[in-house]
């Protein structure tokens, strides 16, 4: 089953995708179609967003740094999360915002000492994330820092949460990434250093993951630079489709 | 108590940046940093006054920061340092608790994302009068440290400037504003007390974690 959290009369709705994807049906009732709904990151209120860097052989690679120990983990505010279908703007002084495709897993269960063998029971659903990163923000310390990796917007999410129990190999899925049409991104989660029952086996080794929180599993290569207009597709097969635009920067 | 997200910042300590000067000049780091050094703790961390605080086996010794933490009462985003508190509407004494790290170059999640590693005091009123204030660490009723935000490279103010400069301190939100570079360590069996005239005390006391 996919579910999603859509803004409904005003308030944000969790209802369930049905008729292949065209749909969200949703508790009072309500059908709404796919192109009518207003998409709101389906992520729970309070939850920890961890994300990985550098946890892709080839994409370690392509930024010139060795593969090593230990895993590099950051967190995020809820203020960088924005839905399916929205615009992210892209800061006036920024020639190096480049899109990030993430399978995402979320925690259903609390975890703590959780073995990987056993640590996928733990998995409630899967997203899609696009955590854009802006280099020219970058700086050697506590790296990569907020300012490059928690502003407001910049990581769309969604369309919806995919059941784990529909997902049989979150280590099997092809993750790509178009802009304007053009694939700049092609990648497997099997590429991944650490994968999903790896990182909450590791995680858990010093904290208590809770239901709702959020692993955002790291990017393959392709970094690719984009531009005020672009449309940004990340795809992870059997998961979902995740569309965002690049817009300008409001303010001077 | 926390409904939104709790951001810290490291390195904002005067006499801990003037000792780490020679190092900043070096790899990894290449230059001194330019703007304030975040972090998160999440609400696994969060901890009521009274709390107990488990400690595993590589932590048998833990850095305790007491500090201010501000609390937003409204959205702050780009706003100017002369009006930064007014989003503020209420503080609280926090403890930072993290397994001590040299190295600043990666996200300390490891270090200071641990389960019970803010014990945070009840909010009160923020009056700016509590950042002059000596913030006073005991260790088993011995005091430990003592120190002010007088200390602080970035003031509260300046750092709300320039946090809500790229990113919306949301209502909710909780800023602590920075860390004594010479905060004491504390280990299993003792027990912690900061105050702060004017806010609530915090409490903790630290056991080693028993493993099932």
């Amino acid at each position: 089953m996919k579910r999603a959290l859509l803004n409904h009369l005003g308030r944000p709705v969790w209802g369930e995708v049905r008729e292949d994807d065209a749909i969200v049906v949703l508790p009072d009732g309500a059908r709404i179609g796919f192109e009518d709904a207003d998409w709101l990151p389906p992520a729970t209120a309070g939850a920890t967003i961890f994300a990985l860097g550098l946890n892709y052989a080839d994409h370690v690679k392509e930024l010139g740094f060795k593969a090593k120990e230990p895993p590099l983990i950051f967190l995020k505010g809820p203020n960088t999360l924005i839905g399916h279908g929205q615009a992210t703007p892209r800061p006036a002084d920024a020639n190096q915002m480049h899109p990030e495709c993430e399978l995402v897993a979320v925690i259903g269960r609390p975890a703590r000492r959780v073995r990987a063998a056993d640590a996928l029971d733990h998995v409630a659903s899967y997203t899609v994330a696009n955590d854009y990163a802006i280099r020219e923000y970058l700086e050697n310390y506590y790296r990569p820092n907020l300012r490059v990796k928690n502003r407001d917007t910049t990581t769309p999410l969604g369309p919806w949460l995919v059941d784990a129990a529909d997902i049989a190999d979150p280590q099997a899925l092809d993750l790509t990434t178009r802009v304007n049409g053009e694939l700049v991104q092609p990648g497997s989660t099997a590429d991944m250093i650490l994968g999903v029952a790896d990182l909450i086996a590791y995680l858990s080794e010093t904290m208590t993951l809770l239901p709702g929180d959020m692993i955002l599993t790291g990017t393959p290569q392709g970094v690719h630079f984009c531009n005020v207009g672009d449309v940004v597709e990340c795809e992870i097969a059997g998961v979902g489709r995740l569309i965002n635009r690049i817009a300008p920067d409001l303010l001077p | 108590m926390i409904s939104g997200t709790v951001y810290g910042v490291v390195l904002n300590d005067r006499a801990e940046r003037d000792a780490l000067a020679a190092a900043f000049g070096t790899a990894p780091y290449q230059r001194a940093p330019v703007t304030p050094v975040l972090y998160i703790k999440p609400r696994n961390c969060i901890a009521p006054h009274g709390a107990i605080v488990a400690l595993a086996e590589d932590a048998v010794l833990v850095e305790v920061a007491a500090t201010i933490g501000l609390l937003f009462g409204r959205d702050a985003s780009r706003v100017s340092p002369k009006d930064a508190l007014d989003a503020v509407a209420g503080a609280c004494l926090a403890v930072d608790v993290t397994v001590p790290h040299d190295s600043y170059y990666r996200p300390p999640v490891r270090h200071r994302a641990r389960d019970g590693f803010l014990p945070l005091g009840v909010p009160g009123r923020f009056d700016p009068a509590l950042l002059e204030r000596d913030i006073v660490t005991f260790v088993d009723d011995r005091e430990a440290h003592r120190w002010q935000c007088t200390r602080l490279v970035f003031s509260a103010a300046e750092l709300v400037a320039e946090i809500s400069s790229f990113m919306t301190l949301r209502a909710g939100d909780l800023l602590l504003i920075g860390l004594p570079g010479d905060a004491p360590r504390i280990g299993a069996g003792e027990r912690l007390r900061a105050e702060l005239d004017g806010l609530a005390p915090v409490e903790a006391r630290f056991v080693a974690e028993t493993v099932a």
